[in-house]
C-alpha cells in the first residue's frame, strides 16, 4: 500500500524552518518503523564517528 | 517506538548505530558498579531525533573513591581513556568539585561521555523517574520525557535544545504530563536565581 505522504512547512525564518523540519522528521518518526526512520538516523551518525576516526587514524 | 508510561519503559525496533553501542560498551561496565542516568541530547537522539553529537551526558550516583578507582581501572582495561586527566587522584576531585571529566575510546576522542555526580536535590530526582529503554534485549537509562524537555527549554535553552525538547513533544504529545514539566521549570528558575546571587556574591568578594 502507497504510504500517505507529510509535508513540510517552509518557515519565514532559519530558525522557524529548522524547527518545521524536526515537526517534520517527528512525523516521519511516529508514521514510519523504527527500522526504517533508524537506518536514514544512522546515516547521519555513523558518517560523523566514521570521520572522526578516519581524521584521527591519519594524524597518526 | 512504543512508550509505556506506567511502566516507564520505551521500546525501540531500531537498528543501533556507532553511537548507541559505544553507549552500550560504556554503560556496560558503569552498572557494575553505580547507578546512571543519561541526560540531554542523547536522549533525543536514542528517540529518533536526526542529529549527531560528540558527547553523551550522564549523571553517576555518587560512590566511594575507592569504588571508582575500580570503576576507572576496568575502564582504562576496556580501551577508554580519559580526557582531562589520567591520574585517578585528580579525576576524583574533578568529580568531587562539582565537574564533569569525559571518557572516550583510546586514541579516538569522538565520540566521548561527560560523567558528572549529581550537584543537587534537581539532579538527584532525575534518578526517581528515569525511564528504561529497550533496544532488542539491550536496557539503558534516560532521564524522565518532562525532565528532559524543562531542562532543554528552561536551563539550556539555546536552538539546539529547544529543537531536542520540541522532538520529544510531538512524538510522545498525548503522554507528556505538562503539569509535571511546568512545576520542574519552576524549580529550575529557582535553581538559576541561586546561582545568579552566588555567583554575584562571589563575584563581590574577588
Amino acid at each position: 500500500m502507497k504510504q500517505k505522504r507529510i509535508f513540510m512547512k517552509p518557515g519565514k525564518t532559519n530558525a522557524e524552518d529548522r524547527m518545521n523540519f524536526v515537526k517534520f522528521w517527528a512525523e516521519f518518526v511516529k508514521t514510519h518503523s523504527d527500522k526504517e526512520w533508524s537506518r536514514q538516523q544512522n546515516m547521519l551518525i555513523n558518517s560523523q564517528i566514521q570521520n572522526s576516526r578516519e581524521i584521527m587514524k591519519n594524524k597518526k | 517506538m512504543d512508550y509505556d508510561r506506567e511502566k516507564r519503559t520505551i521500546r525501540i525496533n531500531k537498528e543501533l548505530n556507532e553511537l548507541d553501542k559505544f553507549a552500550f560498551e560504556f554503560l556496560k561496565i558503569v552498572e557494575k558498579y553505580t547507578e546512571y542516568v543519561i541526560i540531554s541530547g542523547y536522549v533525543s537522539i536514542i528517540l529518533g531525533r536526526s542529529r549527531a553529537t560528540e558527547d553523551i551526558d550522564v549523571f553517576i550516583k555518587k560512590i566511594s573513591k575507592e569504588k571508582f578507582c575500580k570503576l576507572y581501572k576496568e575502564l582504562k582495561k576496556k580501551g577508554f581513556w580519559c580526557l582531562n586527566a589520567e591520574d585517578e587522584n585528580e579525576l576524583w576531585d574533578f568529580l568531587e568539585s562539582k565537574m564533569a571529566i569525559r571518557f572516550s575510546k583510546e586514541n579516538f576522542p569522538i565520540p566521548n561521555f561527560e560523567v558528572k555526580f549529581p550537584k543537587d536535590y534537581l539532579d538527584r530526582s532525575s534518578f526517581e523517574d528515569k525511564i528504561e529503554v529497550v533496544i532488542k534485549n539491550k536496557i539503558l537509562f534516560i532521564s524522565s520525557l518532562e525532565r528532559h524537555i524543562a531542562f532543554k527549554e528552561e536551563y539550556l535553552g539555546s536552538d539546539k535544545d529547544f529543537e531536542d525538547a520540541k522532538h520529544i513533544e510531538e512524538l510522545f504529545r498525548e503522554k507528556i504530563d505538562k503539569s509535571k514539566v511546568n512545576k520542574l521549570k519552576e524549580l529550575i528558575k529557582r535553581r538559576k536565581e541561586n546561582e545568579a546571587k552566588k555567583n554575584f556574591y562571589e563575584a563581590g568578594q574577588n
